[in-house]
């Protein structure tokens, strides 16, 4: 690639990305964090498609970004939208307590 | 000759659809006006065909078969039981020959002298249109039965008059007894319809028909009869299972419990249905079918005993009976099974002779009896009658004139059809009968004696003796309130406020009167010697003596002169010592004492036959249906549901400890496919 670096540490760093997105999803209790380490693994995976999008010399991987980045926009607005509306009528937002749902 | 048969069909067809349909809201003139239009005009046709036929010569060419339309027409059957490619045609047609004839006459005659009849009777019963439209219905589907052309319409009319005759009988629905007596012959005639209908399956599988005779829609039984290619013992099965049906219809031995209860109908209906016409049915199939009879001499000798049996079986619970109806009805039974035995004895003649002369006096009983109960407002038991003659002088002549003709007293009806089947019976045991028929012509004397017997205890239990009732009954006697007032002794005359019938009631008795007194001299030959100069077997000759279209001739069977009147005198003799017994014990009037006599209890019990069907037969399937409830549906049934819908609550309430609500771990659990999918991939595709 450009600088000499090659493919692989672009890869092991989006790994590292990911992983750190689904600890943070498994061990936090506050939804915001949760948000935050969902929108980490979306973009390590967008790492991953940019390196191979450059390094296969196609534009097909910088479309499924822009896809990504879209879906998680909307997908923002309306997780925050439940989230806000979770707090208002519970006054709490611990994901633990959430369990009204359970059989 | 000019067959109007479809007409006598027609008429009555309409009169029911159009009574059925509009009949509650018509005034009754139109009721009226419709109903004995519709018969009247069957009855009109009927004679112009019967009339047409008489001038037609020679015998052989009284017959029309006129084929309506084909109904199934399925070209050649190429596999199966069929395999040798023969066309299953069933068509629709009317056949006019001298049996259906004489049957349609008898059917819309009768039938049309008790529609009038009727609208005396029926007069305050506010189903007054129901019962005409029924009633229409009914000459509708008899005269279907009897000129029908092939065993299949038989069977269509054989069912319909089996469904007027429900009908009819449950035509009082707010009786729990007349709803239990419709039921009840309803189940038994299914029992012979079966019958009838695996007769007819053997019949198509044997013959590949089910035309009678041959004509433009395809070749007839009776025809191959004689071809031969059929064993004799499935001509013996068909003959049985037809007799199963006979015997259903027309009340023999065992299949007979329906007719005493379908007495709970309209006393009309008694006489028209259950007396004259409709147990009629099975007379005439087994007459109509004679070449397949002829063919298999068992099956004759099963009928000829079951007639005797039922003959003098029914005879003798007719004696104790109190029910005027109930006795007129098990002497109905008795006199089918003397033309059972007739038939059985070969003489299908004298089979349908007694058939004849039965339905004008049988009718005559039954409409005498209704116009006594009518007087009576509702009584029917014989307790309650006595001394009658003064107030019902018409009812009370023709009354007596119907029973000496069913008691067989020369020169009336009765006399000569039943010294027929005596004599028939007497000259099949002289003519290579044997014994059986020695006894059954032994059986036929003894049940002549019991029948003049019951008769005239009844002549003289209604019309003799002194009164023994509290006056009539007031109209509309389900009301119980007034009938308990009326019990106390109102202000009701008694004896004296009993009146004899209106004329619309009394002038059919007239008319049947006649009949039973001159309706029997087509047949008087036998005691003179002029077998050439007997105008109904003559007539009649072509089915049965000479069979003109078929082949089969049934033997002469002849009997002497100086025995026929051996016959006719022992007979006669019976008959009048019977008659002479009821005189003197029961001429000043009839007197019920509760007798401890075993054989009383028997007869008076009618043999605890329904007890016995109540034991043997009702509480066994009661039994089974109770325990295949417990059992099956819920052991089984229920068991089966319900062990399914425990497994599913079992494993679901497993498996919803999995729903934690936790929503961390449900992201664990995603995290765990996500690796083994990854490890799958790694493993499997690596």
């Amino acid at each position: 690639m450009y600088n000499g670096i090659p493919v692989s540490w672009y890869l092991v760093v989006s790994a590292i990305l990911f992983t750190l997105g689904v600890i943070g999803v498994l061990v936090r209790r506050n939804p915001l964090t949760i948000f935050m380490s969902i929108e980490l693994m979306l973009n390590a995976v967008n790492l991953s498609l940019i390196t191979f999008s450059t390094y296969l010399n196609s534009v097909d991987g910088q479309m499924f970004v822009f896809l990504v980045l879209t879906v998680a926009a909307a997908e923002v607005v309306v997780g925050l939208a439940i989230i806000v509306s979770i707090f208002r009528t519970r006054r709490n937002i611990n994901v633990d307590e959430m369990n009204i749902l359970r059989g | 000759m000019t067959n109007l048969t479809l007409w006598v069909l027609v008429f009555p067809l309409l009169g029911f659809i159009l009574l059925g349909l509009f009949g509650k809201a018509m005034p009754r003139q139109a009721i009226l006006t419709i109903a004995w239009g519709a018969s009247g005009l069957a009855l009109f046709f009927a004679t112009i065909g019967f009339l047409s036929m008489m001038k037609t010569t020679p015998d052989a060419a009284r017959i029309s078969d006129q084929v309506i339309y084909s109904w199934v027409n399925s070209g050649t059957v190429a596999t199966g039981v069929l395999s040798n490619n023969v066309p299953l045609n069933i068509s629709f047609g009317l056949l006019l020959d001298p049996l259906s004839a004489t049957m349609l006459m008898i059917v819309t005659g009768v039938g049309f002298l008790i529609h009038i009849y009727s609208a005396g009777y029926m007069e305050d019963d506010p189903g007054f249109w129901r019962f005409f439209a029924y009633m229409n219905f009914f000459i509708f589907a008899m005269a279907l039965l009897v000129s029908a052309d092939n065993f299949l319409f038989l069977l269509v009319g054989w069912a319909l008059v089996g469904l007027a005759s429900f009908l009819l009988i449950g035509f009082w629905f707010t009786r729990r007894s007349a709803v239990a007596a419709a039921r009840k012959a309803l189940v038994i005639n299914i029992i012979g319809d079966f019958g009838l209908l695996l007769a007819i399956f053997l019949i198509f599988q044997n013959y590949h028909t089910l035309n009678y005779l041959s004509n433009s829609a395809g070749n007839g039984v009776f025809n191959q009869v004689t071809q031969g290619g059929v064993a004799v013992g499935i001509t013996t099965a068909i003959c049985l299972l037809l007799f199963v049906g006979c015997a259903a219809k027309s009340a023999q031995l065992p299949l007979y419990m329906w007719l005493p209860d379908a007495m709970e109908g309209p006393t009309p209906v008694s006489a028209l249905i259950h007396a004259a016409t409709m147990v009629t049915a099975g007379v005439y199939l087994v007459a109509r079918a004679n070449p397949l009879f002829q063919v298999s001499p068992d099956a004759l000798i099963v009928v000829a005993i079951v007639g005797g049996a039922t003959a003098l079986f029914s005879a003798t619970i007719a004696l104790t009976q109190l029910d005027i109806k109930r006795v007129l009805a098990y002497s109905t039974i008795s006199q089918l099974g003397y033309m059972f035995m007739a038939e059985g004895a070969q003489n299908y003649t004298a089979g349908v002779f007694h058939l004849t002369t039965h339905a004008y006096f049988k009718a005559l009983l039954f409409l005498g009896a209704g116009s006594v109960i009518h007087a009576l407002g509702g009584e029917q038991d014989m307790r309650q009658m006595g001394g009658l003659r003064h107030r019902l002088k018409i009812t009370y002549w023709t009354f007596l004139i119907a029973a000496l003709a069913i008691s067989g007293i020369i020169p009336l009806a009765g006399f000569w059809s039943k010294d027929e089947i005596v004599g028939s019976l007497f000259a099949r045991a002289l003519n290579g009968g044997g014994t059986l028929f020695y006894v059954l012509w032994g059986v036929a004397l003894l049940t002549a004696a019991l029948t003049a017997f019951y008769m005239f205890r009844l002549v003289f239990g209604i019309f003799f003796g002194s009164y023994r009732g509290s006056g009539p009954r007031a109209h509309g006697h389900d009301d119980e309130e007034l009938f308990e007032e009326e019990e106390h002794r109102g202000g009701h005359g008694g004896f004296y406020a009993i009146y004899e019938s209106p004329s619309i009631m009394t002038v059919p008795l007239i008319i049947l009167a006649v009949l039973s007194v001159i309706g029997g001299l087509v047949g008087s030959y036998a005691l003179f010697g002029r077998p050439a100069v007997y105008p109904f077997g003559h007539f009649l000759a072509p089915l049965f003596t000479n069979n003109a279209w078929t082949n089969i001739t049934v033997p002469e069977m002849p009997l002497s002169l100086g025995m026929s009147w051996i016959s006719a005198g022992a007979s006669l003799g019976l008959a009048g010592l019977g008659i002479l017994v009821a005189w003197l014990r029961y001429r000043r009037g009839f007197e019920y004492k509760a007798s401890r006599n075993p054989l009383y209890l028997l007869s008076f019990n009618k043999y605890y036959i329904d007890e016995l069907c109540i034991a043997v037969i009702i509480k066994p399937l009661k039994w089974l249906g109770r325990t295949a409830n417990s059992l099956l549906e819920g052991g089984v049934l229920d068991g089966g549901s319900r062990g399914i819908a425990w497994v599913a609550s079992g494993v679901s309430s497993g498996l919803r400890r999995l729903q934690t609500g936790y929503m961390r771990n449900y992201a664990l659990a995603i995290l765990f496919g996500v690796v083994l999918l990854l490890i799958y991939y790694a493993v499997m595709r690596g």
